[in-house]
């Protein structure tokens, strides 16, 4: 018997690690990127001002990629240790990916970087410039790789299952990596990332502004920040809409729950601007509404059903009674694979067999063919997630974004004009600023994934018997030390951050010597050399294409 | 021969950009849109640098502009 304490536990204990790698994650996608455009000023015009602001933001990115790493291995593993039967069932889809992302896009990245940050006195201007663009593409590549994986787990495309070895098996790679829901959530993930860099690049800019301190690179900074910003933005608010657009079809429970939308309404149907769902009386306490604007915003038509979630539940509990003769045929086929009655039972009845793993929960000694009519009806009410979470978790998301997007509208004004710094007040906002895009991706990674519940795979394989068999103290245990040591994470990366930042840039022309040290740029770059040792270094890196 | 070799390159790229609009425009548009999205954003937040350059430049020669 699987223990739901175990389930709840495996969940919290994914859930806690994600949120806190996803806190390094878009800083160091858009940091990369953001990098690029700083290192081709600096090919371009020769001036070393911009190598400057590359190396030293470069020194940031170091410092958020490093943790990151520590944080991410261990989701990996996770997926063996806690979420064993969901391996075994989907391991020939959703490791294939994983592996070209550790052997493909993270070990460029990790090498590259090491070459981007060691290698500018090794490295011509122009070698060096491409590899800072690897660093850029291995980092999202990294992403890529990850939200592929992930977009099976959302919209299952490219992969059949086979009733005799009981697996998924992949059917089509280009299926998988093609699929609508990765490509859109990989381009809003990594625009998120530019956004989340965008706004740490112009914080810490503002703060230099306030403190009058490197004012050649904290103008120049904001400037390029801000326009990187208010177009990723853009982009990032763009392809939010894909997704709904793209949800609307692969993920029914989803969207209506993201807009806590109990009843099928006459299209164009209204959009809840504000609600507070109630899951138990199926109904919001009370709405703000704007007439006839979800359909068009969900569907890009005026005259497209959406189908609300009392209908979604009376249509699943449809699915349900209809997957159940094919979980009874997977039982005859477990015994018997030659069992012919049994295969086209099972091929009868095969789009519907997670809605038949749903109601095994519930069903007496887990036997679904004693399932009741309440069995059915309890599982069914199972297809919906949590409307309440989901429907806040986004609107803060949203709200959050546009908040973002107004801020840069203002900056690119005043940045243009040079009269930033005659704003004291703006400059504070945009320092306070720092935490917003982190929040909002965390918001962003709630909805998605709260909203793919109660599937890991959707529409195929429940969450409930996804997990291991651990025992609860083993899971407490667990969730307790990964809690405890993200945390410690999170606080060195906020004193190495602080510290660096106040620290400030590497000033390499400010003392220019005449000896040639063979300490080069490498270590000065790396912000490993000590203070009085920089003095010593020369900066020989002008070197030509 | 230096010159060829850059227009070796940039028409090596061209045919590259060409082969992903294909491909990648037909298969897969979200894809497409990040590489050339992500590419003119960089070279947005580039010339935006180099903007602050003139600017300062403009600020501090005010002649030049005339």
């Amino acid at each position: 018997m699987i223990n739901d304490t175990v389930v709840e536990l495996s969940r919290w204990q994914f859930a806690a690690t994600a949120l806190y790698h996803f806190l390094f994650v878009p800083l160091t996608l858009g940091l990369t990127v953001f990098l690029a455009a700083l290192e081709t000023v600096y090919v371009v015009t020769g001036k070393q001002i911009y190598k400057e602001m590359t190396q030293f933001w470069a020194k940031l990115l170091l410092i958020n990629f490093a943790l990151g790493v520590a944080t991410g291995l261990t989701m990996e593993f996770e997926f063996g240790t806690n979420w064993s039967f969901y391996s075994g069932f989907v391991g020939d889809i959703f490791g294939a990916p994983l592996a070209v992302e550790g052997l493909m896009a993270f070990f460029m990245e990790s090498t590259m970087i090491g070459l981007m940050i060691f290698g500018w006195d090794r490295l011509s201007r122009g070698q060096h410039l491409i590899v800072t663009y690897l660093v850029a593409l291995g980092s999202n590549l990294s992403a890529l790789w990850i939200l592929v994986a992930n977009g099976f787990m959302q919209d299952p495309q490219g992969a059949v299952f086979n009733p005799i070895t009981m697996r998924m098996e992949l059917e089509s790679f280009s299926a998988l990596i093609f699929s609508h829901d990765a490509q859109a959530k990989f381009v809003h993930t990594s625009i998120a990332g530019y956004v989340t860099a965008a706004i740490f690049v112009a914080g810490v800019s503002a703060f230099y502004l306030l403190k009058k301190r490197h004012l050649e690179l904290a103008r120049r900074s904001f400037r390029m920040a801000t326009i990187f910003g208010v177009l990723s933005t853009i982009g990032v608010i763009t392809l939010g809409d894909a997704l709904g657009f793209i949800g609307a079809h692969a993920q029914p429970a989803k969207i209506a729950a993201m807009e806590a939308m109990w009843e099928t309404e006459k299209a164009p149907a209204p959009f809840n601007l504000a609600a507070w769902p109630n899951q138990d009386k199926q109904e919001n306490s009370w709405a703000i509404q704007i007439p006839y604007l979800l359909t068009p915003l969900l569907t890009h038509t005026m005259d497209t059903e959406l189908p609300g979630i009392k209908n979604l539940i009376a249509h699943n509990a449809e699915r349900i009674k209809n997957g159940i003769p094919a979980v009874e045929a997977l039982k005859k086929l477990s015994s018997n694979p030659n069992d012919a009655a049994a295969l086209a039972q099972f091929k009868a009845h095969e789009p519907d067999l997670g809605y038949g793993f749903l109601v095994q929960r519930y069903a007496p000694n887990q036997d679904v063919s004693q399932a009741t009519e309440a069995n059915i009806a309890q599982a069914a009410q199972d297809t919906i997630p949590d409307v309440f979470a989901i429907y806040w978790v986004f609107r803060i998301m949203v709200a959050l974004a546009f908040l973002m997007l107004a801020f840069f509208i203002l900056a690119v004004i005043y940045s243009l004009r040079n009269e930033v710094e005659k704003h004291p007040w703006f400059l504070k906002f945009s320092l306070w600023l720092i935490p917003v895009p982190f929040l909002a991706c965390e918001m962003g990674w709630l909805t998605a994934e709260l909203g793919r519940q109660p599937w890991t795979v959707y529409n195929l394989l429940p969450t409930w018997m996804s997990a291991s068999s651990h025992s609860v103290q083993y899971m407490v245990f667990s969730l307790i030390g990964f809690v405890g040591l993200y945390t410690i994470f999170i606080l060195i990366e906020m004193y190495l951050m602080v510290r660096a930042i106040k620290q400030g840039p590497d000033q390499h022309d400010a003392h220019p010597t005449p000896s040639s040290g063979s300490l080069g740029g490498s270590v000065l770059a790396s912000g490993a050399a000590p203070v009085h040792a920089k003095a010593l270094i020369v900066d020989s890196t002008n070197k030509e294409v | 021969m230096k010159l060829f070799g850059w227009f070796a390159l940039f028409f090596l790229l061209a045919m590259i950009v060409i082969f992903l609009a294909i491909i990648l425009g037909d298969a897969a548009p979200w894809y497409f849109a990040w590489i050339i999205g992500t590419g003119f954003l960089i070279l947005t937040s580039a010339a935006a640098g180099m903007l602050f350059d003139e600017q300062e430049d403009e600020a501090a020669h005010p002649q030049k502009s005339t």
